[in-house]
C-alpha cells in the first residue's frame, strides 16, 4: 500500500499533555511562538479544577494561608524547589494568563489573589487553593457564612456521598443537609459525571434537573452538586440551572475522572487548534533527536508515522504515571533521553518507613536537574541541549503532592521555559526577560 | 441467543499477545476514564472497566459468553482516552470471532454472506449486471432530463481511471438517485474516475461477525479489482468502515495494493481549496445551523484529527462559518453513534439506542437543524435515534450539500432535506 509519512515544522515543540505542556502551549501562542504539542491522556483528566499554588510548607502543621509568604520561606528552606528558582512576577504572571485563556474559552476562573481560597472536596474536607472554576466560588462563600445548603447526589453516581459530606462538614456547617435525586432520563444502573454533564448542554434536561432542584430545595437558597454542569462552556450552563432554579448552585470535584478535569482536557483540544497550535493528540512521542539545526520527534499515530522537526523543545512528560520517569530495578530512568535523574542512592531509601511520615518520601523528589532557563543538565553537568527546555513534575526536588503544589509548578516552570524557548529563538545571546508579555 | 456453547478464551493470556508493549491488564489504573467515555457503559451490565478487571480476575467465562460484545461498537475510544492506551475493542473482537457462527447475531452474518456470495463484494447481495444496468438507467435519466448533463460520465471498468470510487450498496440498491449528486461532483471538477464491475461495494460486515477468513477474502477481492484495473487512487466515498476495513485489512493481511487509499473528503477540501469546485455559503440565507458527526472509522481509528479538520473546513464553506456547530467532544475524541460494529445489523434494537442517547444528546446540544456525515451507518443510526428520542433534526451526505450550493442539485437528489432546504 502507497502511504506517506507526515512531516510537522514547528518552531516550538511540547511534548507532554499535563497541565505543564498545556500551559506551555498557551504561553507560546500569546507570544506568537509556533508550537506542535504531542501527548497521550495526561494527569489532567483526573484533576479537580483547582489550581493550587502551595498549600501546605514542608512539614509544618495546618494549611498555608498566604501562599505568596510560604514561596518566600520555601526560597529560604528549599532553594532547589522549581518554585524557589522562579520570581513571584513570574508566576503571578502564568496563572492570570492561564486563568485568562480558560475564561475566554467559557471557564471561568477566580482571579489568583493574596490568599489561598478554601476549597471542599468530595468527601467533605478542605483544601486551600490559589484559583478555583467559578462553577464552585459559591461553595466556601456558603461554608464560611453558614448558608442553608443542600448537597444533592444522584442514584448510581459512585464516590460523591451528600451524608458523608454531611458528617465531615456539619459541625462547622450546621445548616448543610443533604437530598439524593434520580438524573431526568438515566435510570440504570451506575452513572458518570462526564454522561449527565454532556446531558445537562441538552436544555431540554437543563429544565427538567433545575424541577428537580427547586422541588427539594426547601427553605435552602444554596445547592451543592457534584461536578455535572456541562462539559463544554460551563459557565453558560451554571448561569442557566441557576436562572431556572432560582437557587445559588456551586459545584463540587467529584473522584477521578472527574467532569472538571476532563472539561480542562476538551477545552485545551478545542481551544489551542484555534490558537494556531498544531496539536496531535493521545499520542507518545518514540524517540526525540538533535540536530545540528533543530530537533525531531518520531511517533505514530493509527494511521502511520509521524515526524515533527522543531526549533526548540518543551520535555514536559511528567512522572511515573505520565511515563515521563520510569522506575527499573536499577534506578529511576528518564525515559526519552535517558537523561540523569536525582534520586536516593538505593531502592532501600526511596521511602521512609511510615507512610504518613511528615517528611514524605524521598522518592517523591526525584526527578531531572535544570539550569535557570529550565534547560535539563547532562551527566557531565552542563545544558544537555541549547534546544532542550523542561516543565512540570518531572523535575527534581519538589514534592507536589504532598505540598499541594502541582498546578503552582507546572504553569510557574513551563511559564519559565517558554521565556527561554521565546529568548533562544528570537533573542539569542540576551539574558531572559522577566516578566515580558507580547500579546 | 446463543445456539451452540461458546468456548471460554483465557483473555489474560490474549491480552499478552493481543495489547501492544506496555498496554497490558497490569498498566491498568481501574480510573474508569474509558467507562466513563463509553456509551456502552451499564449495557448488558458490562463497560470497558469491568470488562478489563474481569479478565484480570479470570472471569473468562463470563466474558467469553456476554453478548456485550455485540454492543461495542469496536469504535476504540476507550483505548484513545486510556492513559495507558489499553485496547478493549482488539478483546471484543476475539470473543466475536470465538463465537460459534450459529449464535453471533444472524443479521451480521448474513450481510458478510451476502457480501462474499457475489464479485461484487455487495452486502446487499447486487450483481455485476444489476450494479450497470442501474448505473446506466440512472445517468440516461439526468442526461434527459436534467440540463447542462447532457455528457455526464459514470464509467465502469475504465482501465487506467485515476481514481477506483466506491460505493454503499444502499445507493444502487435502495435510493439511485444518491449517487447523481457525486457523478455531478466528479464533472464539474474534471475527475477520472471509474466504478467496477467487481469489488466496487464500500460495506464489508465480514470484519464485525469476528471472521478474519471472510474479511481477508473481500479485501483481497477489492484489492485485485484495483489492481487489475490499474488505478492510482481506491477512492472511498461516503462510507467510514468501508474505509478501516480496506485500509487495516491491507496491512492485517500484508495484501500486495499498487495503489493509494483516500476519502473523498480529502478531495473535496482539496477541489475546494484549489477552485475546482466554487462551492459558498450564499445559497443559506436564512442561517440554517449544521454540524458534523465524526465517523470513528475514518476519524479516530484512520485519518486522524487531520481528516475532521479537511470535514470543518468543507463544512463551513458549505454552510459558513457562523452557520457551523461543533457536537462536543469531537473529532478524534467524538463518541460512537451507535450504530457501527454491526449494530445496525445486530438486531438488538433496545441496546442500540440506549447507546445512541448519548449521541443523541450531543446534538440536541448544538441546536443544529441538520447533522453532515460522510457515513451511511452513522447516517441511519442518527436519523433513528432522532426519530426515537423526538429530536427535529435532518441527516445529509455532503454530496447532497455539494450539489445544492452549486445550484446542480437534482429533483429526485433531496431524499434527505426537509422542508426549509427543497430547491
Amino acid at each position: 500500500m502507497n502511504q506517506e509519512p507526515r512531516h510537522f515544522t514547528t518552531q516550538l515543540a511540547v511534548i507532554g499533555s499535563g497541565i505543564a505542556g498545556f500551559a506551555a502551549s498557551i504561553f507560546a501562542a500569546r507570544r506568537n511562538i509556533r508550537s506542535a504539542q504531542v501527548g497521550n491522556t495526561g494527569a489532567v483528566a483526573y484533576t479537580t479544577g483547582y489550581l493550587d499554588l502551595i498549600g501546605k510548607q514542608g512539614s509544618a502543621p495546618g494549611s498555608v494561608a498566604d501562599p505568596w509568604q510560604a514561596l518566600k520561606t520555601l526560597r529560604e528552606s528549599e532553594p532547589q524547589h522549581p518554585l524557589s528558582r522562579v520570581a513571584q512576577a513570574e508566576i503571578r504572571q502564568a496563572f492570570a494568563e492561564f486563568t485568562e485563556f480558560l475564561g475566554e474559552f467559557g471557564l471561568a476562573y477566580s482571579a489568583p489573589g493574596e490568599r489561598n481560597l478554601t476549597a471542599l472536596s468530595p468527601i467533605g474536607t478542605l483544601k486551600p487553593t490559589l484559583c478555583m472554576p467559578a462553577t464552585m466560588a459559591a461553595g466556601p462563600a456558603a461554608l464560611a457564612g453558614n448558608a442553608a445548603c443542600v448537597i444533592v447526589d444522584i442514584h448510581g453516581l459512585k464516590g460523591f456521598s451528600g451524608a458523608e459530606m454531611v458528617a465531615n462538614l456539619g459541625q462547622q456547617w450546621p445548616a448543610l443537609s443533604t437530598q439524593r435525586v434520580t438524573f431526568p432520563d438515566m435510570a440504570r444502573g451506575e452513572v458518570y459525571p462526564e454522561v449527565m454533564a454532556r446531558a445537562l448542554e441538552v436544555p431540554a434536561t437543563r429544565a427538567k434537573f433545575a424541577a428537580l432542584l427547586k422541588a427539594l430545595a426547601g427553605p435552602a437558597t444554596v445547592i451543592g452538586l457534584p461536578a455535572i454542569l456541562g462539559m463544554h462552556g460551563p459557565d453558560q450552563v451554571h448561569a442557566e440551572l441557576e436562572r431556572l432554579s432560582g437557587l445559588e448552585i456551586f459545584e463540587i470535584p467529584t473522584m477521578p475522572p472527574s467532569v472538571a478535569g476532563l472539561r480542562l482536557r476538551e477545552l485545551f483540544e478545542q481551544a489551542l487548534p484555534r490558537k494556531g497550535v498544531t496539536l496531535i493528540p493521545q499520542q507518545k512521542v518514540s524517540a526525540l533527536s538533535f540536530e545540528d539545526d533543530g530537533a525531531t520527534l518520531a511517533l505514530s499515530d493509527s494511521y502511520g508515522a509521524i515526524r515533527v522537526h522543531a526549533q526548540a523543545v518543551i520535555l514536559a512528560t511528567g512522572r511515573f504515571m505520565s511515563g515521563g520517569l520510569h522506575a527499573h530495578q536499577s534506578g529511576v530512568r528518564e525515559q526519552l533521553l535517558d537523561l540523569p535523574v536525582t534520586q536516593p542512592a538505593s531502592r532501600a531509601e526511596w521511602y521512609r518507613e511510615r507512610c504518613t511520615d511528615p517528611l514524605g518520601h524521598p522518592i517523591n523528589r526525584a526527578g531531572i536537574e535544570v539550569d535557570d532557563l529550565c534547560r535539563p543538565l547532562s551527566k557531565e553537568g552542563g545544558v544537555y541541549n541549547k534546544r532542550l527546555f523542561a516543565a512540570g513534575s518531572i523535575l527534581a526536588h519538589h514534592d507536589w503532592i504532598r505540598s499541594r503544589s502541582g498546578a503552582g509548578i507546572a504553569l510557574a516552570t513551563a511559564f519559565k521555559a517558554v521565556t527561554g524557548v521565546e529568548q533562544f529563538l528570537f533573542n539569542p545571546g540576551r539574558p531572559s526577560r522577566v516578566g515580558h508579555n507580547r500579546r | 441467543m446463543a445456539e451452540s456453547a461458546i468456548a471460554t478464551i483465557n483473555f489474560k493470556q490474549a491480552a499478552l499477545q493481543l495489547l501492544p508493549q506496555g498496554a497490558n491488564f497490569e498498566a491498568c489504573l481501574s480510573c474508569g476514564l474509558c467507562s466513563s467515555g463509553c456509551p456502552a457503559s451499564g449495557i448488558e451490565n458490562m463497560d470497558p472497566r469491568k470488562f478489563i478487571r474481569m479478565a484480570l480476575l479470570g472471569m473468562d467465562e463470563e466474558l467469553s459468553n456476554t453478548p456485550w460484545i455485540w454492543v461495542c461498537t469496536l469504535c476504540k475510544r476507550c483505548e484513545y482516552i486510556c492513559p495507558m492506551s489499553i485496547d478493549v475493542s482488539k478483546l471484543v473482537f476475539l470473543a466475536r470471532s470465538n463465537w460459534p457462527q450459529d449464535a453471533k447475531p444472524v443479521g451480521i452474518v448474513r450481510s458478510c454472506e451476502m457480501t462474499r456470495a457475489t464479485d461484487t463484494t455487495s452486502a446487499m447481495g447486487m450483481s455485476p449486471a444489476d450494479f450497470e444496468f442501474v448505473v446506466t438507467d440512472v445517468l440516461e435519466e439526468v442526461r434527459a432530463r436534467q440540463t447542462g448533463f447532457k455528457q455526464l460520465q459514470a464509467p465502469i471498468d475504465k482501465r487506467g481511471a485515476h481514481f477506483f470510487v466506491n460505493q454503499n450498496s444502499r445507493e444502487p440498491m435502495s435510493e439511485p438517485d444518491e449517487m447523481v449528486p457525486l457523478w455531478k461532483i466528479f464533472d464539474i471538477v474534471g475527475a477520472d474516475w471509474t466504478y467496477a464491475s467487481k469489488g466496487w461495494a464500500a460495506e464489508n460486515f465480514c470484519m464485525f461477525t469476528g471472521n478474519e477468513a471472510a474479511w481477508r477474502e473481500v479485501i483481497e477481492k477489492r484489492v485485485n479489482a484495483v489492481n487489475e484495473l490499474g488505478c492510482e487512487v481506491w477512492l472511498n466515498t461516503e462510507c467510514g468502515h468501508s474505509y478501516y476495513t480496506m485500509w487495516h485489512g491491507i496491512e492485517r493481511f500484508g495484501l500486495q495494493a499498487r495503489f493509494r487509499l483516500e476519502s473523498i473528503v480529502t478531495y473535496y477540501a482539496k477541489w475546494i481549496r484549489e477552485g475546482r469546485l466554487p462551492v459558498d455559503a450564499r445559497w443559506n440565507t436564512r442561517g440554517i445551523k449544521f454540524t458534523v458527526q465524526d465517523p470513528c472509522m475514518i476519524v479516530r481509528k484512520a485519518y486522524g484529527d487531520a481528516m475532521a479538520d479537511d470535514m470543518r473546513f468543507v463544512v463551513k464553506t458549505l454552510v459558513g462559518e457562523a452557520n457551523f456547530i461543533d457536537m462536543q467532544p469531537n473529532r478524534s475524541a467524538n463518541y460512537c453513534c451507535g450504530g457501527g460494529g454491526g449494530a445496525l445489523q445486530a438486531g438488538m434494537t433496545a441496546h442500540r439506542r440506549t447507546y445512541g442517547k448519548r449521541k443523541f444528546d450531543q446534538i440536541e446540544a448544538t441546536g443544529a437543524a441538520y447533522v453532515l456525515t460522510p457515513c451511511h451507518n452513522c447516517h441511519s443510526q442518527m436519523h433513528d435515534i432522532g426519530r426515537f428520542y423526538g429530536g427535529n433534526y435532518g441527516i445529509v451526505h455532503l454530496w447532497t450539500l455539494i450539489c445544492l450550493s452549486l445550484g446542480i442539485l437534482g429533483k429526485n437528489e433531496q431524499l434527505y432535506l426537509g422542508a426549509d432546504l427543497l430547491v
